[in-house]
């Protein structure tokens, strides 16, 4: 039972990004703001730090093939990004020290380097056609306020959470 | 030693990226429909989706009607003076609705372009990332429900099917920008004015009515509705209202900015518009001159 607890915890995180923008307040949804809530890739930064690099990507490329076919209909964009931050995080990880503050901070970062990615790629496929600076003001910025919010308050359950898996693991 | 792994590295980087191409390039191509895999996999999580999202709406609603206790005084008042107006806005209507059967009658018209039947929907999921604006409803192809239908709430357009499933069904909301998402569209001045809704203005969030022409004089809060001309959409759904005119970037044409009617935010409850008029020789004379009107 216990091992389905880390898939089932990443399902929730995959609904609960579609439940957030669902149940946003209006008055924030129709502001000129746009939120986006990344709690997927916050879990499985978390994931690379706490439990391991390995599992960390595979729930990166599982994750990001249900995103994308789910989504966006555009396979592909989070199948390669996930996997590639997390990858780009585990180097990171093995030079820095897991401490709960560095990982935070750097989890805002990979999230940082997911959004403009995206918004490079959805720029090359004419998605969009917002320049950069408007994107920094009116996407960029409330964008990684709001998951630095979601990191504060994640951030030990998270920790907690990966680092028994981790126990189990070794078991 | 290390050389080779980075080569390793290095090649695996260039791999991916050209799965990546390849990938992203199968996915824009028009589509008739997903492959089984995508829709088995989208058809699974829309049940998990549903049974989630649906008690989630729920507590949410409640606390929202609380909020609206609040200013129940307020809006009561205001609503009472409109029931007044209603009475005899419902006369007029039964008797132009009538008049409007009878002549028909005489010309011997059965059928209509406005003609449509709904299909009631829920949705159950809303696309976190928000460049591509899409909903996922729990009514699918085996509920009728086919691609390119046009999506409407109660109040006007809000997007068309962009896929479907046997169970559930994506709807491309018309803020997102894609430049095969037109409408051919009405703006109702006293002389009827057509053009085509192309694009989103993400920032102020309107939507852009092109193609008119540059000595019509248009107003604000004009109505633009669809045509259903492109045999797609059924003729006569409300879009949205002018906000603004500007010339367009030749001068020859001039673009309206327009406010969508429809709230594009709050879309638990929608309807699938299915167009009851669908000939064969009007559906094959369009793919012949215009089908890339209305969104193919």
């Amino acid at each position: 039972m216990i091992r389905f607890l880390l898939p089932a915890l990443f399902a929730l995180l995959f609904i609960l990004e579609s439940l957030f923008v669902e149940l946003l307040p209006a008055e924030l949804f129709n502001s000129d703001r746009i939120l986006v809530p990344h709690f997927l890739m916050a879990g499985i930064l978390f994931l690379t730090a706490y439990l391991s690099p390995k599992h960390g990507i595979l729930y990166g490329i599982i994750f990001g093939l249900l995103f994308d076919v789910i989504y966006t209909e555009i396979i592909g964009i989070y199948l390669f990004m996930f996997p590639f931050i997390a990858y780009l995080f585990a180097n990171m990880m093995r030079i820095l020290q897991t401490n709960i503050l560095i990982v935070s901070i750097l989890s805002i970062l990979g999230i940082a380097l997911l959004e403009v990615g995206v918004y490079e790629l959805m720029l090359l496929i004419k998605i969009t056609d917002l320049d950069f600076s408007t994107y920094v003001k009116i996407r960029l910025v409330p964008t990684l306020i709001l998951n630095l919010a979601f990191i504060i308050l994640a951030a030990y359950p998270f920790k907690k959470q990966f680092e028994n898996a981790a126990d189990r693991l070794k078991d | 030693m290390p050389q080779f792994f980075f080569n390793k590295r290095l090649i695996m980087l260039l791999v991916s990226i050209i799965v990546l191409v390849a990938l992203i390039g199968f996915s824009l191509r028009e589509r008739e429909e997903l492959t089984w895999p995508e829709q088995f996999v989208k058809d699974s999580t829309s049940w998990v989706q549903s049974v989630v999202s649906r008690p989630a709406n729920y507590i949410a609603g409640l606390i929202e009607n609380l909020q609206d206790l609040q200013n129940t005084y307020q809006e009561n008042k205001e609503l009472k003076k409109r029931v007044d107006d209603m009475a005899r806005l419902e006369a007029k209507v039964y008797s132009l609705e009538k008049e409007n059967e009878e002549l028909q009658e005489i010309l011997d018209k059965k059928e209509s372009l406005a003609d449509y039947e709904p299909i009631q929907a829920v949705r159950i999921a809303r696309s976190p990332e928000r460049w591509n604006e899409l909903i996922i409803i729990n009514k699918g192809a085996s509920n009728g429900v086919e691609k390119n239908m046009a999506v409407i709430t109660a109040k006007g357009l809000i997007g068309k099917v962009k896929s479907t499933t046997p169970f559930s069904a994506t709807v491309q909301l018309i803020s997102s920008i894609d430049p095969t998402n037109r409408i051919s569209a009405i703006l109702q001045a006293e002389k009827p004015l057509y053009g085509t809704i192309e694009g989103y203005d993400k920032k102020k969030e309107l939507l852009l009515l092109k193609g008119l022409p540059y000595d019509a004089e248009i107003e604000k809060g004009q109505n633009v509705v669809t045509t259903g001309m492109g045999g797609i959409f059924p003729k006569d759904l409300p879009i949205g209202k002018v906000v603004k005119v500007v010339p367009d970037q030749f001068g020859l044409n001039q673009t309206a900015y327009i406010k969508p009617e429809a709230n594009l935010y709050d879309l638990e409850h929608v309807m699938v518009v299915k167009k009851s008029m669908v000939s064969v020789d009007l559906e094959e004379s369009l793919e012949d001159s215009e089908g890339e009107e209305e969104g193919n």
